[in-house]
């Protein structure tokens, strides 16, 4: 090396070794950097690095870096949650990548996620590759592997139609827009249960899913559930509707707020940043408005079908039960029971318990969520304080 | 009276004028000609503009919607640990030196392998071997980078059952940064005058030491500034990382361990909040950042190829 060196032009060398000199100045930035934001908004935690944090850690707090990947439809109330959580315990750190249910549950398989984040619970029948995920995961943890509902998001009709604020739509009319049965705003039978509104003539732009997701699964189960007549297709991760195709929870909420008379299915959490009006549901009991208590009140008519600690939902979309807001998602976090690395263990554990508490779950609806009813969180937290 | 005859002969003999008679290659173009360089003049123009405006238009996007981030010290200083979409504040130094660390490690690993293949080839390479070497770098060269992910991956995570680190991001960048690398440097290195080489050889100097004392110190700019525009490529891209670097909002200068946060997998991320103001500058700002960093390894690149040009 040092033959290079003895270049004849020697402006080139002074160049090298100024441009050398100021990479590694770059790189030498590195004790400069903090991941302590506490000064910025005052409730976050300190260091990853620092044990000498601003945040004491209590004793019963552990230390480690676990990788959770999945679902987009929870990515907001995680993001809390991870946030909340790394207040109390400085030297914990929790990474959630939201790549998409699908990729989750594959990730946690392939022991490259230390937890997974799903819209639906890990498949006990066999797939179309002719495996079962449920088993798949209990050989990857070499344990069971359980599902937790940890958060419900429900699912919003977000429109956009210039000069109407409240929309009341019921499961029948729903399916018959999705399906491009109903092509105007001022239809007869979207009329019929808007009595006073003016509705505008627009042709309905109705937006979908492009891509596999588990709010369109949970959505297509609804219109399957409460509008069987009108709504025949099977419930599944594609769209079988009509429509155009937009990517991800963010692409359809943008277009239907870039769109007038444009409609779409999106996480309540998406419709309310993008301030869209949300459709009012009819069940037959009278018109509900989306709110953190309506939806609440359709999962705590789910009934708990797994066995043991391993929780799956089963919601009664077809509900008619008064002040429930029946289009709902339940999101679940899939954990091993049995940790194979014990540090790993400890921290999720630790978050899981933050994360299913009561104080946090009741912070959720701020964000677009419900929280667990308090039948569900109760067995969430038992089969929390029994992971290993 | 005698003024408007002289008017008349003139307009209706316009050969008249005196410099088109005695020098037909300066006269002035003809009407139709006139029209022709116009109109070709326009459409220069307006393709040319055409293919600025794009570019511009990003520029004052990115410039505009990313910069009063940048101005805050807290964005090159501090990581986005705690602060979730929703919140204002964080930067993007975990993903600024992920970025950086991993394109150096890519730069270790591919500098020498690139280089002593580029030696071989102008150097040594004769004959079959050589031939096929080549062959095998320009089908490199031809590979799109979520291939050269995809194959890491198999090879990483399906095969070894490793997790997805830093290092397996690096090594899929190789595969990107090596293809580059061969063909500057060769280029350079056939740039180097055969005299240099024999005036070494008559002296009684060996091949490797012509090599190593001669022909690579001249090159020597050359090859830096092609391995520099190399990592600049590299740098920018995002199909290994998506498949390779799961993003972190933390601070993580280990390579083989825990998740590593790039700019590129910082913009997806924050990407899927674009409604609120908050993701939506830190997206541009994160863009612009890739931006700089770039434009500063090219301009690095340009000066010290300015500055060392091989001279015969």
């Amino acid at each position: 090396m040092y033959l290079l060196w003895k270049a004849p032009e020697v402006k080139i060398q002074r160049m090298s070794a100024l441009t050398l000199v100021a990479l590694a100045g770059t790189l030498a930035l590195g004790a400069c950097g903090s991941d302590n934001n506490t000064g910025t908004t005052g409730s976050n935690g300190s260091g990853s690095t620092g044990t000498a944090g601003g945040a004491a850690s209590s004793a019963d707090c552990p230390s480690g870096t676990v990788s959770a990947e999945g679902s987009s439809a929870q990515k907001a109330a995680i993001e809390e949650a991870i946030s909340a959580y790394q207040d109390k315990c400085a030297d914990a750190t929790i990474n959630y990548n939201a790549t998409g249910s699908g990729a989750g549950i594959k990730q946690f398989i392939a022991k490259q996620a230390d937890f997974a984040g799903s819209d639906s619970a890990l498949k006990t029948a066999a797939g179309s590759d002719g495996k079962i995920e449920q088993a798949e995961a209990d050989k990857a943890c070499a344990s069971p592997a359980w599902n937790l509902p940890m958060v419900t998001g429900p699912i919003a009709i977000a429109f956009n139609v210039k000069g109407v604020d409240k929309l009341i739509l019921n499961a029948d009319v729903a399916a018959d827009i999705f399906n491009a049965k109903i092509t105007t705003w001022n239809d007869p039978a979207i009329a019929k249960l808007n009595p006073g509104v003016t509705l505008p003539s627009e042709p309905i732009k109705v937006f979908f899913r492009s891509d596999e997701s588990g709010t369109t699964e949970n959505f297509t189960k609804y219109l399957k559930a409460a509008a069987p007549t009108k709504w025949t297709a099977d419930p599944a991760k594609k769209w079988s509707g009509k429509g155009e195709g937009k990517e991800k929870s963010a692409g359809v909420s943008s277009a239907v707020k870039s769109t007038e008379g444009g409609v779409t299915y999106t996480e309540w959490s998406y419709a309310k940043d993008n301030q869209l009006g949300i459709a009012q549901i009819d069940s037959g009991a009278g018109a509900v408005e989306l709110t953190g208590e309506s939806a609440g009140k359709a999962v705590a008519a789910a009934k708990v079908t797994g066995t043991g600690n391993n929780l799956s939902l089963k919601l009664d979309y077809a509900t008619k039960e008064a002040g429930a807001y029946p289009i709902v998602l339940v999101t679940y976090e899939i954990v091993c029971s049995k940790a194979a690395d014990a540090t790993k263990g400890k921290v999720i554990k630790g978050f899981l318990e933050s994360f299913s508490g009561t104080d946090f779950q009741k912070s959720l609806t701020d964000m677009g969520y419900a929280p667990l009813p308090d039948e569900v969180q109760s067995k969430v937290a038992t089969a929390v304080a029994a992971l290993q | 009276m005698s003024h408007t005859a002289t008017a008349t002969t003139a307009a209706n003999d316009p050969d008249s004028s005196g410099a088109r008679h005695r020098d037909p290659l300066f006269t002035t173009a003809s009407g139709g000609r006139k029209t022709k360089d116009l109109i070709a003049k326009v459409v220069m123009w307006a393709a040319f503009l055409l293919a600025l405006s794009p570019l511009v238009w990003i520029l004052w996007q990115v410039i505009s919607f990313g910069g009063q981030n940048l101005m805050q010290s807290e964005w090159w200083t501090h990581s986005m640990r705690g602060i979730t979409t929703r919140r204002e504040g964080g930067g993007a130094y975990h993903a600024i030196m992920g970025t950086l660390l991993q394109g150096l490690v890519t730069g270790l690993i591919s500098v020498p392998i690139g280089v002593f293949t580029a030696i071989y080839l102008v150097e040594y390479g004769r004959g079959r071997l050589a031939r096929a070497v080549s062959f095998m770098v320009d089908i490199l060269t031809g590979v799109p980078s979520i291939v050269a992910a995809l194959f890491i991956y198999a090879l990483w995570v399906t095969t070894f059952g490793w997790n997805r680190v830093g290092v397996a991001v690096s090594l899929s960048l190789v595969l990107l940064m090596i293809p580059t690398i061969v063909r500057s440097t060769e280029e350079m290195l056939k740039l180097v005058p055969n005299e240099l080489r024999e005036a070494s050889l008559a002296l009684g100097v060996p091949k490797w030491k012509t090599i190593a004392s001669v022909v690579l110190p001249t090159a020597f700019s050359g090859i830096v500034t092609g391995v520099l525009l190399g990592l600049a490529r590299v740098m920018g891209e995002t199909a290994p990382l998506l498949i390779l670097g799961p993003y972190t909002k933390n601070i993580n200068f280990d390579l083989f361990s825990g998740n590593m946060a790039t700019l590129p997998t910082m913009i997806n991320d924050e990407r899927q909040y674009l409604a609120l103001p908050a993701a939506h500058d830190r997206v541009w700002a994160a863009a612009l950042t890739l931006i700089l960093l770039i434009l500063l390894l090219n301009l690095a690149g340009r000066l010290i190829g300015r500055a060392g040009a091989v001279k015969a």
